[in-house]
């Protein structure tokens, strides 16, 4: 890695270290353009300033090509918003580069599903009993 | 070591020996890393009674590996903590264990397998299904992820049980559900997981600047917080597409 882009690492974990979560990264694939996800929207400030909300603006960060600005807002110290407000470039190679750029980190709904699996990775309950779970495992382990 | 172990072996030919060799090696870590045994190597240096040089060799690989993720984490994952004098690297011995019993088992010719201690993976010749453990719903999954070689481990407070603690402040860590580290050993994803976990909400953040490790955070709030390179693992065209169950039957 050049100086460049090491000092820009640094800064972003710099970012990443104070208070403002960056969930948004620029980061090139070499893979065909694919459409970003849309960012996700600050809700405009309501008439009456919520004392519970923070934003907080990033330093503005230079890669080779683009330039990157960065807004998170935190509601009770929860990341609620993240905005992008600068991604610039000035010839084709760089807006072609942005296109592709996606998040390191993206947001999902937690759901509950049901799936035909081989192993679950996951944390014990408490309240599982020991001898259950050695049960079920021999049980696997007579099947197999 | 506390938990149940299961090896799913789908080699023809495979045999029991090397499987037995797997469960001698695992009764040895016990007897040697076991906190809860008093007569263990781990227990006696961390009570004085040894010192490093009197330590097997592989208490010292262990332990000098823990340094450098502690250092690695920032701290986060750290063996000394909380009380000064304690000696618990739990969080990377289950899965540096189950590593190496991976490999015996490889030596004895295995190469399409599985290992399961109590819920961290190694994965050989795959391709496998890996569920991932919805926090509340115990029955129910909250993704499914398709490997073909590698680790998962999965950290977490599913019934806020104030058993992993966040070495800066002494005290219960809070913030995550869980945290899924998927990597190439899983003695490190085991710690990473731990040391995420930890962190709190600056968990997922610092997930994503772990090279050769992608991750699945869930928040209090249900929120999900994954790393792009974990939605390329997933079984369908997202953690939800995962999800749905295989059309086809056996």
């Amino acid at each position: 890695m050049d100086p460049g882009a090491r000092g820009v690492k640094r800064a972003v974990a710099a970012l990443v270290l104070t208070a403002v979560a960056v969930v948004l990264l620029a980061r090139y694939e070499t893979q065909p353009p694919v459409k970003p996800p849309p960012p996700v929207k600050i809700a405009r400030a309501p008439a009456q300033k919520d004392p519970h909300v923070h934003t907080g603006t990033g330093p503005l960060l230079t890669t080779p090509f683009s330039s990157i600005q960065v807004r998170a807002e935190l509601t009770r110290g929860r990341l609620t918003g993240v905005e992008t407000l600068a991604l610039t470039g000035a010839d084709a190679h760089t807006a072609a580069i942005n296109a592709r750029a996606e998040p390191i980190l993206r947001e999902e709904a937690l759901l509950a599903g049901n799936a035909e699996i081989d192993v679950v990775s996951g944390a014990t309950y408490t309240s599982e009993s020991w001898i259950e779970s050695l049960r079920a495992a021999m049980k696997a382990a007579r099947r197999g | 070591m506390g938990m149940p172990v299961r090896v799913d072996v789908r080699d023809r030919a495979a045999g029991l020996a090397a499987v037995d060799r797997v469960f001698a090696w695992l009764r040895f870590v016990d007897a040697t890393f076991s906190t809860y045994d008093s007569q263990s190597q781990i227990s006696r240096l961390g009570r004085g009674e040894m010192g490093r040089s009197d330590a097997h060799r592989l208490v010292n690989e262990v332990l000098d590996r823990c340094e450098e993720l502690r250092v690695a984490t920032d701290g986060a994952f750290d063996v000394h903590a909380p009380l000064p004098g304690a000696v618990d690297p739990s969080g990377f011995v289950k899965g540096w264990a189950v590593e190496r019993a991976a490999a015996l088992l490889e030596q004895g010719g295995e190469r399409h397998f599985l290992i399961d201690a109590g819920g961290d993976v190694v994965l050989r010749g795959g391709p496998w299904r890996v569920g991932i453990r919805h926090p509340r719903r115990r029955d129910r999954l909250a993704a499914v992820l398709e490997l073909h070689d590698g680790a998962v481990a999965t950290s977490g407070a599913y019934e806020r049980g104030p058993h992993i603690v966040d070495p800066r402040t002494g005290g219960p860590a809070c913030g995550a559900q869980s945290v899924t580290i998927v990597g190439p050993d899983l003695g490190t994803a085991d710690a990473y997981a731990t040391a995420a976990f930890a962190m709190g909400e600056r968990g997922p953040a610092w997930t994503a600047t772990v090279e050769d490790h992608a991750a699945m955070t869930i928040l209090p709030g249900d929120r999900v917080l994954a790393t792009t390179g974990f939605l390329r693992h997933c079984a369908g065209p997202s953690i939800a597409g995962s999800l749905r169950a295989r059309e086809e039957t056996h």
